[in-house]
């Protein structure tokens, strides 16, 4: 589904990914952890090319992102994110910012498209929330009304960065569920995340980034219980 | 000096007012096409590509680096001439207002735009939108609720600057203040007149744009 081989990405002088390789399956649920400024955010990013990249390649469904036919708008509607920052529309309701891109991008009719929105604020449990402005949602609403924006546009891929990170402790937990919903349905994800007992639950894979490298990865009870290298024993004894 | 003379101003009154209806006139041509002009160069002068950047960057810089009065002089006797083959007075104000409109209005489209989160490109680019499509329905119709201020301000600015047109003998609201004025040699009458409906002209300006300020704010 995804496949990334030796991606490299720097900010002028400042290297942030090295040098990194990895294949992520169809339905797969890939949890991407690391300490801030281990490039896991920029990682993620790359993976729909909201960052461009400075070497390698990145291929959504064998796609290369970076060659030359490729039309990267066409592959995003495939790629859904969701951002640590909600990053709603604040001037649209929240059906509104649901029905936006189904409407421009995908040219679907206002009823379908209004159809899907309800149909997703029902799935995140909103729908009574529909025409309501974002400004009036609790920080959990906002990143559900999220994800229900990016589930509009239908993707197979969903990337996640640090979906929870701006949350009040309280509201991490409806976020998570549904996200969990979306696993289980067989949703391919990337999940940039500190929370450890999402990865170990939802989890087929964890991969610990340090440094501009993917360090380790494993399935996610194995690299919990047993890590390997000494950078993860490290990372893992003060966040576990 | 003499006594206040009332009666200057009562036989020059009509010509107030229809200088004032040009000044308003002109002035509302100069912000339409400079907002028009400086939407598209206000994106143009962000722009990652140097050759699109440039030249608006060096135009802004041109027309805000110097006085409205030397524009107004360039463009009528030079730019005008050289492009039509009668010369209009009013046509070479309207011009030079709305040109020099246009750098400012840039700079204030720039701003707009610029104050938008970048987060709110990143999500619509996300969602499979074009930049032109992130721009239309999320980025701009956010940074026009932020430049209503500074283009209300503009748009005073604006109207009090198209005063200069007197110069190059624009019907304008000045224009007459200074025909009464070498008609009678009064300074007082023609100036104070003017003066006075420049300021109900610039309140009622700010008074209707504090309106628009407030719907919008509650929508």
């Amino acid at each position: 589904m995804i496949k990334v081989e030796s991606l490299k990405k720097s900010f002028g002088d400042l290297e942030v990914l090295k040098e990194i390789s990895v294949e992520i399956k169809p339905q797969e649920v890939v949890v991407v952890i690391g300490p801030s400024g281990s490039g896991k955010s920029t990682f993620l990013r790359c993976l729909n090319l909201l960052e461009s990249i400075t070497g390698g390649k990145v291929m959504i469904k064998d796609q290369d992102l970076t060659a030359k036919g490729t039309n990267i708008n066409q592959v995003r509607t495939n790629v859904g994110m969701v951002f640590q920052q909600f990053n709603l529309f604040p001037h649209k309701t929240v059906l509104q910012n649901i029905m936006l891109s189904p409407m421009k991008v995908r040219k679907w009719q206002r009823k379908q498209a209004e159809e899907k929105g309800l149909e997703l604020l029902r799935k995140v449990g909103l729908y009574e929330k529909a025409h309501v402005y974002p400004d009036s949602l609790s920080g959990g609403q906002k990143q559900r009304v999220a994800i229900a924006r990016a589930l509009a546009m239908e993707p197979e891929i969903m990337l996640f960065d640090e979906p929870t990170s701006a949350l009040d402790p309280e509201m991490v937990g409806e976020v998570l569920e549904v996200m969990k919903d979306l696993a289980k349905e067989g949703m391919t994800m990337v999940v940039v995340t500190h929370e450890m007992g999402f990865a170990k639950e939802v989890g087929d894979r964890v991969l610990f980034m340090d440094g501009g490298y993917i360090v380790e990865e494993n399935a996610p009870i194995a690299l919990f219980e047993n890590p390997q290298q000494e950078r993860t024993k490290a990372f893992l004894s003060k966040v576990l | 000096m003499g006594v206040f003379s009332i009666e200057i101003v009562r036989e020059y009154l009509p010509f107030f007012l229809k200088g004032a209806m040009v000044t308003v006139g002109a002035s509302l041509a100069g912000i339409l096409i400079g907002s028009i002009l400086g939407l598209f160069m206000g994106i143009g002068r962000i722009s990652k590509s140097w050759w699109i950047r440039y030249p608006f960057i060096w135009y802004i810089n041109a027309f805000r680096g110097t006085p409205l009065f030397v524009q107004i002089l360039l463009i009528h006797f030079g730019l005008i001439p050289l492009m039509m083959e009668s010369v209009n007075p009013l046509v070479s104000l309207i011009v030079t207002l709305s040109l020099n409109a246009t750098a400012y209005i840039a700079e204030i489209f720039r701003a707009g735009i610029q104050s938008i989160d970048r987060g709110q490109m990143e999500a619509a680019r996300s969602l499979g939108m074009t930049h032109v499509q992130a721009m239309r329905h999320v980025i701009l119709p956010q940074a026009f609720k932020r430049m209503i201020p500074p283009l209300g301000n503009e748009f005073i600015v604006l109207l009090k600057d198209s005063s200069l047109g007197a110069i190059i003998a624009a019907p304008e609201l000045m224009y007459w203040g200074r025909a009464a004025q070498g008609q009678y040699y009064r300074v007082w009458e023609p100036y104070l007149t003017v003066a006075i409906i420049y300021l109900i002209l610039t309140l009622s300006l700010t008074y209707l744009l504090n309106y628009i300020e407030r719907r919008l704010d509650t929508a």
